[in-house]
């Protein structure tokens, strides 16, 4: 095991807030490589437990559909990295639920018209730890990348979400859209959101936005006025954050896996959607 | 083939005009012991001032660069001289400022704002204030607007010198919050008392004009309970080939229910590093307002920041920030809620153009105290060609449920859309470009006082060639 930097935030920034970096010791990763052919369509689940590495390469008109399940609850660290060809899409969903895990995610859209459409959801609650660095790296001429995430925490839980979307010179026509919504429920949590995004590109769209904090509070009385008490609004609220991620899960194993490890009953209404 | 919408420069000229200096009066340049005694003997430093200046060295030189921001390899402060000797001391009377300098304040419509519209002026010029006068009926009022040196020799302030001075941004903050520490000269003291709400605003201008030189200044301001005030600062220098450096202190303490708005427009020349720090107190039920315009220097560091001490008090920052070629400006606003029910708004643009880069960098904390707290970020950018830079990095902190908090940013160039808009209403395309960019840019150029938002109107003057597509 050695002491490494993990999720170094492409630009860093004052030193103060602590996001610049994770310092982390680590074993080896296991590196998987998947390759998906032109014009090719994959689709894969991963069940992630400890270190893991994973290259992706997806060639023109290919087509990759990953989902990612963190479902461990222990020590763990990832990495993956996606390149896109020309009119390559990768959609990428990810469900993080509990323990303490570093995750970086560096997609490069190099290819024209690339898209990259990404869902993140994430519960904690306990002493739950976790560090995401998701890097958008725009090079391809009216390449899309859409970033969503949604989470919920609780207990002593702390999060730090950094998501950057990079427009690099040439990358005429790219958009790039990225927002991150988080309900907080115990007055102990830490959740920090850096939403960066880096241009050097005139002819692009950059959107960013982050919402923390409580449930808007005209929702909340729409919601009392029909009777249903505050703990369960948040109940029901935190668990429809993470249905909308859930329900982009193709694969029945991966949502009935993950149900159960939220504690859910399997087969309630959200998972026939 | 069409051309693109060519958005103007700043012009310079009106602050690129410069007299020359005698270097007798030139401290060495660099930062050593030596020099910081001299400093300390010829402002007659009180002892606890003397100590705290070589205690700020002794900081200096142990705190490395910061690793993030903006590049300054082309600072080197062994060749920054530190201190200029003043021609003439501090004056309360126009016409005994010396003719050169009393040439540059009038050239910049400094005694002409005061006579129009402000409640007092002060004017520092290199390291020393020259001039600083307070209008009688603010000073009847009880209200105090002096230079820094004077207040510290004043037995009526001392103490309050003593017990303010570097206390909200301490010489351990960073490298140059250590170099100011160390070789800070200048500046202004205010103070307003209990429920004395100035209703004319006061004005300080620091002018560098020498080359090679940096500007130190410190400006202390305190408003006691439901007192109010409106400070501006304005900020100039000619053009030289040499470095020259602008590493102020700002410290401001907003009593109980008071209210301060700190206007700052930067327009430093581009040989200029401008490292300034700002920062506010703000206790119970008291608001601070900044509203900034970062125009100038060839790179800046400036992030002014407000601690939210007690319950409801509020913060907000307006800014816009204006890079062109050879710039590298990184500013943007840090605010930290560390009480209940307390509110903030952070409200930026910036333009980036010619190969200017510009940066946005924030830090909002919502403390475990700050519950029911409220923030809210919005910063917009609009890169008008393809060899300039701008980058957006804000970082939300929040370590309490019981709050909100929510965070916009766009990048764009000029929408297509918009242009087909406006030229459906009969304006010409040119028209139509000329029209967006001066909107991108008013609702920070509306809170600006009145003779500074016409100034910045000039400033991004737009110029059309031909058919624009």
């Amino acid at each position: 095991m050695a002491e490494t930097k993990l999720n170094i935030l492409p630009v860093p920034t004052f030193a103060s807030s602590g996001v610049n970096f994770v310092r982390r010791e680590t074993g080896e990763f296991s590196l998987t490589k998947i390759d998906v052919a032109k014009n090719d369509v994959q689709t894969l689940v991963q069940y992630i437990t400890d270190s893991t590495e994973t290259a992706v390469t997806v060639a023109d008109n290919g087509r990759l559909e990953l989902v990612q399940v963190f479902d461990s609850r222990e020590k763990c660290e990832a990495k993956l990295g996606i390149t896109l060809g020309d009119n390559a899409s990768g959609r990428l969903t990810q469900v993080y639920i509990g323990g303490d895990t570093v995750s970086e995610i560096v997609t490069k859209l190099v290819g024209y018209g690339s898209q990259f459409d990404t869902k993140i959801g994430y519960q904690l609650d306990g002493s739950d730890t976790l560090d995401i660095n998701l890097v958008a790296e725009h090079s391809g001429r009216k390449s899309i990348s859409e970033i969503a995430v949604n989470g919920v925490q609780n207990g002593s839980s702390s999060k730090t979400f950094k998501g950057t979307i990079d427009f690099k010179n040439g990358a005429v026509g790219a958009v790039g859209g990225e927002k991150e919504d988080v309900i907080l429920m115990n007055d102990k949590v830490r959740s920090r959101t850096v939403p960066v995004i880096l241009c050097a590109e005139e002819d692009v769209v950059g959107n960013h936005g982050a919402t923390v904090g409580r449930i808007d509070e005209h929702h909340i009385f729409y919601m009392k006025s029909r009777g249903i008490p505050e703990d369960k609004i948040y109940e029901m609220a935190a668990r429809a954050k993470l249905t909308s991620v859930i329900n982009c899960i193709a694969d029945a194993d991966a949502k009935e896996r993950i149900a159960k490890a939220l504690g859910w009953e399997v087969g309630g209404d959200d998972d026939e959607q | 083939m069409s051309n693109k919408t060519q958005v103007g420069d700043i012009d310079r000229s009106l602050y690129d005009f410069r007299y020359d200096e005698d270097e007798s009066d030139f401290l060495d340049s660099g930062i050593t012991p030596e020099i910081i005694a001299e400093i300390s003997k010829e402002k007659n430093d009180p002892d606890w001032m003397r100590e705290f200046r070589l205690k700020s060295l002794g900081i200096y030189n142990r705190t490395p660069m910061v690793e993030w921001g903006a590049s300054i390899e082309g600072l080197d402060i062994d060749n920054i001289v530190t201190y200029i000797r003043p021609k003439s001391r501090m004056n309360t009377d126009w016409d005994s400022v010396p003719e050169d300098i009393k040439n540059t304040f009038e050239k910049l419509g400094i005694p002409q704002a005061e006579r129009e519209s402000l409640a007092g002026v002060g004017a520092q010029y290199d390291s020393e204030l020259v001039y600083h006068n307070v209008r009688e009926e603010a000073a009847q009022s009880g209200v105090v607007y002096t230079d820094l040196e004077s207040a510290m020799h004043d037995p009526k302030y001392a103490d309050i010198i003593k017990s303010h001075f570097m206390k909200l941004v301490p010489p351990t903050d960073h490298k140059f919050a250590a170099l100011h520490g160390a070789v800070w000269s200048g500046g202004s003291f205010v103070y307003v008392p209990k429920g004395v709400k100035l209703d004319i605003p006061l004005q300080s201008y620091f002018r560098l004009n020498a080359k090679g030189a940096g500007q130190f200044e410190h400006t202390l301001i305190i408003l006691e309970e439901n007192s109010s005030l409106h400070f501006i600062e304005g900020c100039s220098a000619p053009k030289y080939y040499e470095a020259g450096l602008h590493a102020g202190c700002v410290e401001l303490y907003v009593g109980k229910g008071a209210s301060l708005r700190y206007s700052t427009i930067e327009n430093w020349s581009k040989n200029m590093y401008n490292l300034n720090t700002k920062r506010a107190l703000v206790e119970e039920g008291g608001k601070i307002e900044w509203v900034s315009g970062s125009f100038g220097s060839h790179v800046s560091y400036l992030y002014p920041m407000s601690i939210l001490n007690g319950r409801g008090a509020s913060a907000e920052f307006t800014g816009i920030t204006f890079a062109g070629e050879g710039q590298d400006l990184d500013t943007g606003a840090k605010i930290v809620h560390n009480a209940p029910e307390t509110s903030s708004y952070m409200n930026t643009k910036s333009i980036s153009k010619s190969g200017g880069k510009s940066t946005f960098r924030s830090l909002v904390v919502i403390g475990e105290n700050a519950v029911g707290a409220k923030s809210s970020v919005n910063c917009e950018s609009l890169m008008l060609d393809r060899q300039s830079r701008s980058d957006t990095i804000p970082v939300i902190d929040v370590r309490t449920d019981k709050c909100d908090v929510g965070h916009e940013a766009k990048i764009g160039r000029i929408s297509d859309a918009s242009i087909f808009y406006l030229m459906s209403r009969g304006l010409s395309e040119e028209d139509a470009r000329a029209m967006i960019v001066r909107g991108f840019a008013d609702n920070v150029s509306k809170e600006l006082p009145l003779e500074y938002a016409v100034e910045m109107n000039n400033l991004i003057k737009l110029e059309m060639h031909g058919s624009v597509g």
